[in-house]
């Protein structure tokens, strides 16, 4: 509903115009001078007001200045004498929104009528959108810094160890989980220490890679690795990372760290429970064993006993070696027991490995010769020496050479020509190949399966069970590895690869992180 | 003559064993180290008793033993088995073979388990060749 205000101090005026005026549909009020005018003004808040210009007491540019104080949007209509340009010009200048000259023609009234019109909704609209703007602009800050905190509280509590560089490598992030994983404080890292002195270099030389690489999305993915920490030991992480693009430039860098030191040692509890479980599991395999030896002792004694009873020196003799036999026999078991149950650190030295297994031949010659096997050596000169545990490589070795020698002696096909084959070779700066084949019985897939994880003998009374798990843990303990192929009646190979002294140690020699010493003179 | 036994085992400490006790109680002993041989021993020189281990490389004596058993002209040699394996399982072994098939085989006339004293073997032997 369009209300306006007509104010005039004419009541002929005052009368035709809002007559005319109501007739168009408006509401009008009128008032019969300026003050009058003013006061119906504040009580009903007409949007449009007509004022004459000419009135006694307050004029119409008064009106207009009280109206304009009062509200700004207000819309006011000047009615000017003919040719009273002045006046209208000085009532432009105050704010009019339009004037008409008397005498008032129908159509200047209603154009300037709805111009005021067309600029109040214009304004009401305006100012739904100003509002609605302001609106949303405050749910989207609201709704950012809802998702910064998560974000923030996400970094903050993430078991992850976060640290972000800028594009110059400089940490500008380092979570609690990266605090308690590497050992420094936020305040020491943030902005102060540059990426390289925390994190390993070969993180940071795969990123620098990867920011000159062609693949703008290029990612680290997850690996495994140890890292040094603030108080100079090292530590198993997992680590990942990613370069931060924006657009087609670089802005830094981000790198997730998982500690291992947990799990790790929790695995080698696992792989200990697991031993002792074999050696119950063995105990019961070895009744047999256990038996036969026993057997072998009472008939020794037996044997000694009739030579005594005889006085046959002969008879004496064969019980006494027997006994002797079975005595080393259950050494044997004893020690293969013992070694496998109790955890060893290799004992590092610089050796030939290739001296070792020409020793590890001698050993099983007499042995193999006995039983038409032959042995050939294939050593590779390049090996030469080698910082290893000597004794593994020597146990390893008797182990699986005295295997092969025996898979010939249980190998139904005669007719072979049995051979046993030792080689060496080095690969690479830090490791030696080790290989034992042999043309002789081969196993069954059923057999390689329980190769190396319980107690097992194929060779009857001869055998503890043990001999592989040994073997397998020696192999481990030195950070080796152990495989095996067979065939069933063609023969088997195991190769044992064996890295010169781990890594670990030498790192921390050479390596050491820099703030190290500022931290002990605190 | 003296009754000839068999002894098949390829442990050679325990065939030294139980030959020696078999010639303190004048019995003529016979050796073989697998089951194989042990099978051809049988038929060159019929000996009169077979002693018999079970786990041996190069046919067991599980399988000599149902081939005796299962034999109409060596069904009646008597067989002592020595070993290391319980009766039980041994027993139990033989009953898994019959129901996969094979022919129903009777138990040894004796069953000793390692470590055997001399003077319970030879008693078991006297007892079955009188």
């Amino acid at each position: 509903m369009n209300r306006l205000l007509l104010i005039d101090d004419e009541p002929d005026i005052l009368r035709v115009l809002s007559r005319s005026l109501r007739a168009d549909g408006y509401e009008v009020l009128t008032a019969e001078n300026g003050k009058e005018g003013l006061a119906v003004f504040q009580k009903e808040r007409p949007a449009i007001i007509l004022t004459d210009i000419k009135m006694p007491g307050m004029d119409g540019i008064e009106v207009l200045k009280a109206v304009k104080k009062k509200d700004e949007d207000a819309e006011v209509i000047i009615i000017t004498g003919h040719g009273d340009i002045d006046n209208a010009i000085e009532a432009l200048k105050y704010g009019a929104s339009d004037f008409i000259n008397k005498p008032i023609r129908d159509e200047a009234l209603s154009l300037a009528l709805k111009r005021a019109e067309e600029k109040i909704r214009i304004r009401e609209q305006l100012r739904e959108y100003t509002v609605n703007l302001e609106k949303k602009v405050e749910e989207a800050t609201r709704e950012l810094r809802r998702k910064t905190n998560f974000m923030a509280k996400l970094i903050r509590s993430s078991n992850d160890g976060i640290i972000a560089t800028d594009n110059h490598f400089t940490v500008v992030l380092f979570n609690p989980s990266a605090e308690r994983i590497f050992g420094y404080r936020a305040e020491e890292v943030v902005d102060r220490m540059p990426a390289k002195s925390i994190i390993p270099k070969e993180v940071i030389e795969s990123f620098r890679d990867e920011s000159t690489g062609d693949d703008q999305r290029a990612e680290l993915p997850w690996q495994e690795t140890t890292i040094p920490i603030k108080d100079g030991s090292r530590i198993p992480v997992r680590f990942a990372g990613t370069l931060l693009h924006e657009k087609d430039q670089v802005v830094g860098s981000v790198a997730f760290f998982q500690d291992l030191r947990e799990i790790k040692r929790l695995e080698k509890e696992v792989v200990h429970v697991e031993r002792l479980a074999a050696v119950g599991e063995t105990v019961a395999g070895l009744a047999h064993g256990i038996k036969n030896i026993l057997h072998g002792l009472k008939g020794g004694s037996y044997l000694v006993d009739i030579g005594i009873e005889n006085e046959n020196p002969d008879k004496l003799k064969t019980g006494w070696e027997m006994v002797q036999r079975n005595i080393g026999r259950t050494a044997d078991l004893v020690l293969d027991m013992l070694n496998y149950a109790k955890e060893r650190e290799p004992e590092y030295e610089a050796c030939r490995p290739n001296e070792i297994v020409e020793d590890v031949a001698s050993l099983v010659a007499e042995k193999a010769e006995r039983n038409a096997v032959s042995i050939s050596l294939e050593l590779d000169p390049e090996v030469g020496e080698a910082v290893m545990d000597p004794r593994t490589i020597h146990r390893v070795m008797l182990n699986l050479a005295s295997n092969a020698v025996d898979a010939c002696i249980f190998d139904k096909n005669t007719g072979k020509q049995w051979q046993v084959r030792m080689t060496t070779a080095r690969i690479g700066d830090d490791m030696v190949r080790f290989a034992v084949s042999d043309n002789g019985s081969g196993m069954s897939d059923e057999v390689k399966k329980t190769l190396f994880t319980s107690f097992y003998s194929t060779k009857g009374h001869r055998g503890t069970g043990l001999g592989l798990l040994v073997t397998r843990k020696l192999v481990e303990e030195h950070g080796g590895r152990i495989d095996v192929e067979s065939t069933l009646d063609q023969g088997t190979t195991f190769t044992v690869h064996l890295p010169e002294r781990p890594a670990d140690d030498e790192f921390l020699e050479e390596d050491k992180p820099q703030f190290r010493g500022e931290e002990e003179s605190k | 003559m003296s009754k000839k036994v068999l002894v098949v085992d390829d442990d050679p400490d325990v065939r030294l064993f139980t030959v020696t006790v078999l010639e303190q109680h004048g019995y003529t002993p016979l050796e073989a180290t697998n089951g194989e041989e042990g099978k051809q021993m049988i038929k060159d020189a019929a000996p009169d008793l077979v002693i018999l281990d079970v786990l041996m490389p190069r046919e067991s004596g599980v399988r000599l033993y149902r081939e005796i058993k299962t034999d109409k002209k060596l069904r009646d040699l008597p067989v002592v088995i020595l070993s290391g394996i319980a009766e039980k399982s041994f027993l139990r072994s033989q009953k898994a073979l019959t129901e996969f098939g094979g022919e129903p085989v009777p138990e040894p006339e004796c069953y000793l388990e390692k470590p055997v004293e001399a003077e319970d073997l030879i008693q078991a032997i006297q007892k079955i060749l009188g």
